[in-house]
């Protein structure tokens, strides 16, 4: 009595798992009719699958690395300070020959006109900061620039001859990392005038040993490495070993120094002008403060906010010489 | 190879690298704009010369002669000891004389500012490494953020207004107070001659003159210290022979101070002598912003009135100082790490 019940069961069971996956195949091309119909779309549930996938790859990737709150930090100083730079003609109140002259109103305090008060000058000290961001980009990117090819070149070729050119290029380095860096380019700036021009040059030229040094130490190491004896082999010239196998392998510490000695550059470039090389010719944030020292007390404004601008801008660029350095290596990330 | 040996080549290497620094040193100065000659007689109220006086006194003086003849003249008068005479900052004194007062004040600036850097940056370094991603450890590293970004010249400016001005707890400028005339020149250094003429309260006032000069100079090694001793104790903690010391029992305060930290110190001592360069900088930076008289203001005095032989012989010193430094740091270096063979 009872099997043909439970055969009746059976049967329906079957029944239902036929419809079951006819209802399912229906349902799946109704929600993937998009997918049938358009060519190049994709299935939901892949593309979220692959999306996840892509996710995990870009965790190991470079930019993804650089997102931790302190270098997104220096990042946003940074692009304050670049756009203070750039757009100095619209942003400043006064204009850069405006803000350069005699004006009345020595050592005003801040007032709704002039919002961060006045200089010895009278000059407006808001104007000033924002052309100072100005000149001080405009010397410190291309003598670090300068440096830092000129150190690249130098390290390079240094290391890859070895022999009397290496001896000859380190002993000039020596000679010249053996004056204490403020002193020398003092001196220098002294002998052929405190223009941008030669502040530049002479900030540049005084770097390349220090890098020439430190790359000299890079290429050393990666010229024992069989990919160089590879090159060789197959008849590279001494040139394209050295700058088309050897430069990409050491490039990673060159990167970030250049980002980390922006900062340095700039700190270096404000005293040079806080001991009063350039007084008269550019709008410089450790001139003001040169300034600023002749009324400390009673003007404090006057030489406050030059310091903090300077103060922020070398902290923006440590920042993400930091930041980069944690990207590039993350061993180096307990430093 | 003995320690001493090694000490012994170190020196014999300096000398060529000395030489090369007197010979572009003396060029960059004749080089200069202005004339010494000039800038004296203006000084003496002479405002417009006559030819014959300049040939005359430059004649005097051995500026006639080619630059070579000058070169030699000046190199063999350096080895008999005699540096020049100063022609325009203090007339016709002994440049000698005249660097000798001055050094004092830049050597106990630097001196103070590494001792103080290199003993507070090691423990905020261990304090950091201790308490790693810890609140003591986020302070430390904040800190030492602000040390490397914020101009030396700048926290002088801060710390006069604030604390000399505002405050008044500390005098803002000079190294000793008006009302003294100073102790009976010996050595020259402030604290030992006090000492030795027995004037005790100079001591006193020095230190606080000196107060704020030596905290901001310090304040910019304070960071690299910091930062290297950290990294260094991290990477030591974790260490085969740090398990070991805790596992034979040692105390926590042990381990960390007599086992890790003396393996840690090595890479330190490296930042230390990389950064005194950059200390003679700031000292030069801190003395102008302090009104403090010495090697610093000495050189820009000595541009400014295109003194040759100061100048020469400001920029020689200091180089001399610094080489030294360096030796010393490279010495210490090869104490502390027997491993090293010096070459």
């Amino acid at each position: 009595m009872e099997k043909p019940y439970l055969v009746l069961e059976e049967e329906l069971e079957e029944v239902e798992e036929k419809e079951k996956i006819t209802k399912n195949i229906i349902s799946w091309i109704f929600k993937n009719i998009k997918f049938l119909i358009l060519p190049g779309s994709r299935i939901e549930e892949l593309a979220a699958r692959q999306f996840e996938y892509e996710k995990n790859v870009s965790k190991r990737s470079l930019l993804r690395r650089l997102k931790n709150p302190l270098t997104i930090l220096g990042f946003a100083v940074i692009f304050l300070i670049a756009t203070l730079a750039i757009y100095a003609p619209w942003l400043s109140p006064q204009s850069y020959a405006d803000a350069m002259l005699v004006h009345s109103g020595s050592w005003n305090p801040p007032s709704p006109e002039y919002p961060l008060g006045k200089t010895a000058m009278g000059g407006d000290v808001l104007s000033r900061l924002i052309w100072g961001a100005r000149t001080s980009l405009t010397i410190s990117l291309p003598s670090i620039t300068l440096s830092v090819t000129g150190g690249v070149l130098f390290g390079i070729i240094a290391a890859y001859f070895g022999g009397w050119v290496d001896s000859l290029i380190m002993r000039i380095c020596d000679i010249m990392l053996a004056f204490p860096s403020l002193i020398l380019s003092l001196t220098l700036i002294f002998v052929f005038g405190g223009s941008i021009e030669i502040i530049l040059l002479v900030w540049g030229f005084l770097g390349i040993p220090i890098y020439a040094r430190l790359i000299r130490g890079n290429v050393l190491q990666a010229r024992q490495l069989p990919y160089i004896e590879a090159a060789r082999v197959s008849g590279a010239g001494s040139w394209r070993i050295m700058f088309r196998h050897i430069l990409p392998n050491v490039i990673q510490p060159i990167i970030v120094f250049f980002t980390f000695d922006i900062g340095a550059y700039i700190l270096g470039l404000a005293g040079l002008s806080f001991l009063g090389v350039n007084q008269s010719i550019m709008i410089e944030w450790g001139n003001d403060i040169n300034v600023a020292r002749a009324n400390p007390y009673e003007a404090p404004w006057a030489g406050l906010w030059p310091g903090f601008m300077i103060f922020l801008t070398v902290l923006g660029f440590m920042l993400v010489g930091d930041g980069i350095r944690d990207a590039l290596d993350p061993r180096l990330k307990n430093l | 190879m003995s320690l001493l040996k090694y000490i012994i080549r170190r020196i014999i290497v300096m000398i060529p690298v000395l030489l090369g620094v007197l010979t572009i040193t003396f060029i960059l100065s004749r080089m200069m704009p202005g004339d010494p000659i000039t800038a004296r007689l203006a000084a003496a109220g002479l405002h417009s010369p006559s030819e014959e006086l300049i040939h005359q006194l430059r004649c005097q003086l051995g500026l006639c002669d080619p630059i070579i003849i000058q070169y030699f003249r000046y190199m063999g008068d350096l080895f008999t000891g005699n540096w020049g005479v100063s022609v325009s900052i203090v007339r016709n004194q002994p440049v000698w004389d005249l660097v000798i007062t001055r050094l004092p004040i830049t050597i106990d600036l630097t001196i103070f500012s590494i001792i103080i850097a290199s003993f507070l940056g090691t423990k905020a370094g261990v304090i950091s490494a201790v308490h790693r991603n810890k609140t003591p450890d986020t302070i430390v590293r904040g800190i030492a953020l602000v040390g490397v970004a914020l101009p030396v010249f700048f926290l002088g400016m801060l710390l006069q207004y604030t604390l000399g001005y505002q405050l008044g707890w500390f005098e803002p400028v000079g190294f000793l107070s008006a009302e003294y005339e100073g102790p009976a020149t010996i050595t020259g250094f402030i604290y030992i001659d006090a000492l030795i003429s027995g004037e005790w309260y100079y001591i006193s006032d020095y230190i606080w003159h000196m107060f704020l000069p030596v905290f901001c100079l310090s304040f910019l090694m304070l960071a690299s210290i910091t930062r290297q001793t950290r990294s260094s104790m991290l990477e030591v903690m974790e260490q085969d022979f740090v398990r070991t010391a805790r596992a034979k029992g040692c105390k926590e305060k042990t381990v960390i101070h007599s086992h890790a930290l003396k393996n840690a110190l090595i890479p330190t001592v490296t930042v230390i002598g990389l950064s005194i360069a950059g200390l003679l900088s700031g000292a030069v930076l801190t003395e102008t912003t302090f009104g403090l008289n010495g090697m610093g203001s000495l050189f820009i005095d000595a541009i400014l009135q295109t003194d040759y032989w100061v100048i020469t012989a400001v920029v020689f010193l200091v180089t001399i100082i610094f080489i030294t430094a360096n030796l010393i740091t490279d010495v210490l270096y090869a104490i502390l790490d027997p491993r090293i063979r010096y070459n």
